[in-house]
């Protein structure tokens, strides 16, 4: 109860801060506009030569657009300037300020920024979803939808967890808004389903840059071609990843602080 | 109080750091065995601090005064020792403990650069799940006290330094903590504005009892803060007692300021060291135990319109207790000092 | 032996100590240098991979590329890119915002060449990176390419024409920043262009013919797609000498965009400030 109110202060906040810079949203909105071209263009040119790719159809492959999308749009709006602030704070010295409030640093450290103008890309992702899946609506049922939302869930709760674990890593080195750079970069080749791909590459994305489980896994529920093992794994691997970052975190933080030295 | 606020006893602070010869040949030997040296940034000092009290803590930088801060704070882990405040082990970070303490950091902001200052207070409410009556009613006081009414509907970003100090220092005091960590909190201000701050801290104490333990580089804060000091120097305490004793105890010197009737005066360093000299001004560093007779002699050789003995500037006392080489700098308890350095 | 240079000389001079410099800067940011260029290699691998799913599917061969043709087009297409890839936008927004600038102007020499030095400085450098990597995805993926002699010994000359093309263009973007702190949004509008135009998305001979006709008069064919298809011989002698002359014409272009932008800019500078 106490976070969920925090958690909304910090979602005024991030409103309010953005108000001052209107002009913005409008950038945004281009922004938004030019990646969705490049995006659909892309589909256009590839559903051109060919029915479907590597069996997913059109519909499908718009439907795991508006994943990639959805996700992204998260990740740009909650997770990614929540983490460049810590690690800003952790270069100033102004994450002292943090540590002595009476609160979970974690989840302060996580909800304490939000760029609210980045949500255009939200937006574009549940429109893209709702659009594929009206065309989809004869093999998405009740328990389509469980699954879908379920592996989002998990994927969204892995690429949080991934961030948490990379910008926990600015406790020992100073420069590791590079590391992010890979994230992005990675994320990238999820705007594709990873079944494509050669399996090193698809190894890559599932395993050491988990990308595949935010996008491809939401989608292929959402598309009828989950299997329980699938469905599994992304949850587990969900489970692991949050127990693992969170221990992780703890264990930088007492580093920080020199309990080990 | 039956017991005090802050015990610390025979804290120390040992950080281990790499150390790199320059050169390839010694980075790649680095890479297989790391050479370390340890940095005692503290190095056991103990020492109690009362309900209610304001105390400096004093030290040239690195001396060890923010580590011991930051201890108290309950940022950093002390490797050997103990400390409580208010009865707890600071480094525990229980929520009560954060719940009624504050760090104030004179370089260094929290409030929220694009927002309304008042929004950033708010979101301290939340965090510290202030109920709104409390919070309303020490606002009201803060604004009152600080004269913060024109600033709190400012976007940070338009705040002038001294401006962003006070609403930081408010924004640090709405859960009404029972204890202060003020490190350098009048830094980089102008003297009006220092002397603003000062007034407060002296008012909220007066006010709330709380206690405060505040380092500063400016001695005008310590003088009109502080009671007591306590000095600390290459991690170890070197004095802990009333400012006037520092000052008694550390420099052998007093300052004898005569003015002349007959100018230019002759050439007064017979009579101890010349400090200044202007006009028919001399100021003269003498030993304290003949300042009586220099005083006197001076008065019998010379035509001397005006005379004055003062102690020396705290600045000054300070910067003599630094500039003590480390091995002779030992401390041994509650204001006592080793003979060899008086 | 102070004999007075040639301003030919001279201006060569004065490239070699820029080179020297950026080199050794850039070599301080090593580790973030190679993360950049992950970026560079990513695209034109997922691309790869898509279109040679889409040619197996399609019985082996799509729009006249065949899976080892593609292989072969998106890794010489991800070498052409190196080569002429600018980040020069973000480079004078930060000079322009930080005040960096000021000190630039009052060197005796144009700017840009500094910025040509520094461009090619970390491409020497990075080709440490981008031709291992270039030799993997030749090994993973087998490339198939049958280029005429000439095709390979007009190739250079198309490079650097690329080369000048885009960076004259991007350049003149980049005074946008004289203007405009919002760069982000014209920065990314003009690049999701170039992406399709320049053939990055898929060769262009795979989009509609309309597509294709638009690519001949825009400048983005020229500074990628063209020397790719030149190299693969996929261009007849007399496209090869006009797409050179198209390229010629848009430095032309591009010089006088440049300079006419840049001394606006200087002049609203002046007047401004930082």
């Amino acid at each position: 109860m106490h976070y969920l109110r925090l958690f909304l202060t910090y979602l005024k906040l991030g409103l309010l801060a953005e108000l001052e810079y209107r002009a913005n949203f409008w950038i945004q909105l281009v922004q938004t506009a030019m990646e969705l071209a490049l995006a659909l263009g892309g589909l256009a040119v590839v559903f051109r030569h060919t029915g479907d790719l590597g069996g997913w159809r059109p519909a499908e492959l718009l439907a795991l657009l508006g994943v990639y999308f959805l996700i992204g749009g998260l990740i740009r709006t909650m997770v990614r300037p929540s983490m460049q602030k810590f690690m800003e704070d952790i270069r100033k010295g102004t994450l002292d300020f943090t540590l002595t409030k009476p609160a979970d640093a974690q989840v302060l450290v996580s909800i304490q920024r939000f760029e609210l103008w980045k949500i255009t890309d939200v937006g574009v992702g549940i429109a893209l979803l709702a659009i594929a899946l009206g065309r989809l609506s004869d093999s998405v049922g009740p328990l389509q939808a469980a699954m879908f939302g379920l592996t989002l869930l998990s994927g969204g709760l892995i690429v949080y967890s991934v961030w948490l674990i990379l910008a926990t890593f600015s406790f020992w080195f100073v420069k590791v808004e590079n590391i992010l750079v890979i994230f992005m970069t990675m994320y990238e080749a999820a705007r594709w389903p990873v079944t494509i791909y050669p399996p090193w590459l698809r190894w890559i994305l599932t395993f050491l840059i988990p990308v595949a489980f935010a996008t491809t896994v939401p989608a292929q529920a959402v598309t009828g071609r989950m299997d329980p093992t699938t469905l599994g794994i992304a949850a587990g691997m969900a489970g692991i990843l949050l127990v693992v970052s969170r221990a992780f975190w703890l264990y930088g933080l007492r580093f920080y602080s020199g309990a080990s030295a | 109080m039956a017991s005090p606020v802050i015990q610390v006893h025979d804290l120390r602070k040992i950080y281990m750091v790499g150390e790199r010869e320059a050169g390839v040949l010694a980075a790649v030997r680095s890479l297989v065995r790391r050479r370390t040296r340890a940095i005692r940034a503290v190095d056991g000092i103990t020492f109690h601090v009362d309900a209610g009290e304001i105390v400096g803590f004093l030290g040239p930088n690195g001396a060890g005064k923010t580590t011991t801060l930051k201890m108290l704070a309950g940022l950093l882990h002390p490797t050997e020792g103990d400390a409580r405040v208010l009865g707890f082990r600071p480094w525990e970070r229980d929520r009560e403990y954060l719940r009624r303490m504050t760090l104030v950091m004179g370089q260094r902001n929290q409030l929220i650069w694009d927002i309304p200052v008042v929004d950033s207070f708010e979101l301290n409410r939340a965090i510290y799940n202030i109920p709104p009556e409390a919070y309303r009613q020490t606002v009201e006081e803060l604004v009152a006290l600080l004269e913060l009414g024109p600033l709190l509907h400012k976007p940070v970003r338009n705040l002038s330094l001294g401006e962003r100090m006070k609403c930081e220092i408010a924004a640090s005091l709405l859960h009404r903590p029972r204890v202060l960590f003020l490190d350098e909190p009048t830094i980089g201000l102008d003297v009006t504005m220092q002397r603003r701050i000062r007034g407060f801290v002296a008012e909220y104490n007066r006010r709330t009892g709380a206690t405060v333990l505040l380092t500063s580089h400016y001695m005008a804060d310590v003088e009109a803060l502080c009671r007591r000091v306590i000095v600390i120097h290459h991690g170890v305490l070197l004095f802990d007692g009333a400012l006037e004793a520092l000052v008694e105890r550390f420099s052998p010197f007093k300052l004898i300021t005569v003015e002349l009737a007959d100018l230019p005066a002759r050439d007064l360093s017979a009579y101890g060291q010349v400090v200044r000299q202007d006009e028919g001004t001399v100021t003269l560093r003498v030993p304290k135990a003949i300042t009586p007779e220099v005083t006197g002699r001076l008065l019998a050789d010379l035509e001397v319109l005006d005379l004055t003995v003062q102690d020396p500037p705290i600045e000054e006392v300070i910067e003599q207790v630094f500039a003590q080489p480390e091995e002779t700098t030992l401390a041994t308890g509650n204001g006592e000092l080793r003979p060899e350095l008086l | 032996m102070t004999a007075i240079l040639t301003p030919f000389q001279n201006l060569c001079a004065i490239y070699r100590g820029f080179f020297r410099t950026s080199l050794a800067v850039q070599f301080q940011y090593r580790v973030a240098m190679l993360i950049w260029l992950l970026g560079g290699i990513m695209e034109p691998l997922v691309y790869l991979v898509v279109w040679t799913t889409v040619a197996q599917q399609q019985g082996g061969a799509v729009g006249g590329f065949t899976v080892q043709e593609f292989a072969a087009y998106y890794i010489g297409a991800m070498l052409v890119n190196h080569a002429v890839f600018t980040w020069i936008m973000w480079e004078y927004d930060y000079r322009i915002r930080s005040g960096e600038f000021s000190a630039t102007l009052l060197r005796p020499i144009h700017p840009i060449h500094r910025d040509i030095a520094e461009n090619l400085a970390y491409k020497v450098l990075t080709l440490a990176v981008m031709l291992p990597a270039a030799l993997l995805l030749a090994w993973i993926f087998q490339p198939r390419w049958a280029p005429q002699p000439w095709a390979l010994a007009l190739f250079p000359l198309a490079l650097v024409l690329a080369f000048f093309t885009r960076f004259f263009l991007d350049w003149s973007l980049a005074m946008a920043a004289f203007w405009t702190t919002r760069i982000n949004a014209i920065n990314q509008a003009y690049f999701v262009v170039l992406i399709f135009f320049a053939g990055r998305v898929a060769p262009l001979d795979l989009f509609p013919e309309a597509v294709q006709r638009l690519a001949l008069v825009l400048p983005f064919r020229w500074m990628l797609a063209f020397p790719v298809e030149l190299i693969l011989g996929r261009l007849t002698l007399a496209e090869a000498l006009g797409g050179m002359v198209a390229q010629l014409i848009w430095i032309g272009l591009g010089l006088i965009l440049a300079r006419t932008i840049y001394r606006a800019g200087i002049r609203r500078y002046a007047a401004f400030g930082a």
